[in-house]
């Protein structure tokens, strides 16, 4: 469905994020991206949905596909109309809009009145908590509560591969867990394509078919969920399993990762 | 207490009509976050530009019906929104505030020369689209044409309304001005949405120019009007549509109580100061105005 050809990506012209990312997204799969911070995970989304002009960057080698169709360098909204839709990361709801707004926002390239309103409907069944919000302003609501409307906001534009960035950031374990039940459920009845940066390796791992790990700017390793949860590397630095299962550390990490990036 | 209600009544349809100015100024500023200094110019252009289609016409042999002169300024209107935004503030997306504001004065200083240029420096009679005459109610006397004024913004004010959050070029420019990144992410094209509110506030404001003007002097000073109406759409709140009518209502009954009782005292300077000082009042206490949007801050 989408791939990254050898991309590279740069801010203000100079400083370089991306070096030569490759990237598979096939129909029907639940693909995570991982990675320490500064890494380019949210980089690489962006040059996906055509987001980074406005953070003054731009893709200036490499192509990405959609379904045969070069998106490289086309308008955000005409990305958007080819059915990728990204959920930015921390929580970027239209904070003086109701939820209702909000989630009409999401629909408003769509002129089929009818199935705006069943989809209106089908989203406040995957989030029961919604039909409450509805009339509420979305800047007051709880962080679990915003990621719903903004989840929800993205569905009600009908995408076929949906791109979440960080969706379990700042919430509590439970609210996580919930998540990502919803989002596995909403992809399996949408028969959505889903694209996942995560910073909780381990539930992103265990939900997703397929996984990239990045690393300042490149993929480092990429395979399959059993492949990934079996690797002692993933184990060791992101899932901060020792050999023997007993947690390491966190500065033990640190320093493996330090030495890691020394040794090159 | 008859001339005090007389004086509460015109405060109050002129300060609507101040509303309906200020309207223009935050159409504009929701979608661009652009006050736009040069509105007054904006509006006399407007003015100027349906003197052409009516009186200027005719005065060249080539009389046109009302509706056709009105529809024809409404075109030239939109064209002239639209070459602001394309030629002044489009190129000029991602810099500073400072920078806008400069290029505002410019704008300010441009269309000052470019109507002088085009239309002369000398004044004329507005086109008398709107009945002139005085309403009686019982002992009251309203203007007509202010009245008319008034009940169009108000109407105009609840359209507006619906239009930002039901349809769905609304909801596209109500998302353009929380955030363009965010509105960008959802396909909404900001460029478009920000072109859209620039020909809505042209159009807006040649509205209230026949309001305020109509059968009365056109000349360039009527410009100021821009500056009066500044100071109640930032009572208003810059981003509150609904606001900005309400806040006119305050400032223009304020205004009219000060002609009335503070000018005799004060050779007439009390009424012409006093929105000055209301906009000062509200930037030092309460920068977002009466509902404007406060910036949501979570702990």
């Amino acid at each position: 469905m989408l791939t990254l050809a050898n991309v590279d990506a740069v801010y203000g012209g100079v400083i370089q994020v991306l070096r030569s990312a490759n990237l598979e997204v096939r129909d029907g799969q639940m693909v995570a991206l991982l990675g320490a911070n500064g890494a380019g995970k949210t980089t690489t989304l962006k040059a996906i949905s055509g987001l980074l002009h406005a953070d003054h960057g731009s893709v200036t080698v490499g192509r990405i596909v959609l379904d045969g169709q070069d998106i490289t360098h086309a308008d955000p909204s005409d990305i958007v109309k080819a059915g990728v839709v990204q959920v930015l990361e921390g929580r970027k709801v239209l904070e003086h809009l109701t939820v209702h707004q909000n989630l009409m926002v999401g629909a408003h390239l769509r002129r089929d009145r009818a199935a705006v309103k069943s989809d209106l409907e089908r989203v406040c069944d995957y989030f029961p908590a919604l039909p409450e919000l509805l009339n509420r302003t979305a800047g007051y609501l709880s962080g679990g509560e915003m990621q719903m409307v903004l989840i929800g906001r993205a569905i009600m534009a009908r995408p076929r591969l949906l791109i979440l960035d960080e969706p379990s950031m700042g919430l509590a374990p439970i609210l996580t867990q919930q998540l990502f039940d919803t989002i596995a459920r909403i992809k399996k009845e949408e028969g959505l394509t889903v694209l996942m940066v995560e910073q909780n390796a381990r539930a992103a791992i265990e939900r997703c078919d397929y996984g990239y790990i990045m690393e300042r700017g490149r993929i480092v390793l990429h395979g399959s969920r059993q492949s990934l949860e079996g690797n002692q590397d993933v184990q060791e630095f992101y899932l901060g399993m020792g050999a023997g299962d007993e947690r390491v550390s966190y500065r033990d990490i640190k320093h493996y990762r330090r030495r890691k990036r020394w040794l090159g | 207490m008859i001339e005090l209600v007389q004086i509460l009544i015109e405060g109050a349809l002129v300060g609507l009509v101040y509303g309906l100015v200020a309207i223009s100024f935050v159409v504009i500023y929701r979608a661009s976050k652009i006050i736009n200094l040069a509105q007054g110019e904006v509006l006399v252009f407007g003015a100027f530009l349906l003197w052409t289609f009516t009186e200027g016409a005719a005065g060249m042999g080539y009389p046109l019906p009302l509706p056709v002169a009105i529809a024809l300024t409404l075109a030239a209107c939109v064209a002239f929104g639209w070459t602001i935004e394309r030629s002044v503030f489009r190129p000029l997306i991602g810099q500073s505030g400072f920078t806008i504001f400069m290029a505002g004065v410019a704008l300010l200083i441009l269309l000052r020369g470019l109507a002088q240029l085009i239309w002369g420096a000398q004044s004329r009679s507005a086109p008398a689209i709107l009945p002139e005459g005085a309403l009686e109610l019982g002992p009251f006397l309203v203007n007509t044409r202010l009245l008319i004024g008034a009940v169009f913004t108000i109407v105009l004010t609840q359209a507006l309304h619906v239009f930002f959050t039901r349809s769905r070029l609304g909801l596209r420019l109500a998302a353009v001005a929380e955030d363009h990144t965010t509105a960008h992410s959802l396909g909404v094209s900001v460029r478009q949405a920000i072109a859209v509110a620039w020909i809505m506030g042209t159009v807006v404001a040649t509205a209230a120019a026949v309001v305020l003007l109509s059968g009365s002097i056109l000349s360039l000073e009527v410009a100021v009007i821009g500056f009066k109406a500044l100071p109640v759409a930032l009572l208003g709140g810059l981003e509150s549509i609904r606001g900005a009518p309400l806040a006119g209502l305050i400032i223009g009954i304020f205004e009219a109580l000060a002609s009335a009782y503070l000018d005799p005292l004060t050779n007439g300077a009390a009424s012409g100061l006093l929105p000055y000082v209301v906009m000062v009042a509200v930037l030092l206490i309460r920068p977002y105005g009466l509902f404007g949007w406060r910036k949501i801050e979570r702990l």
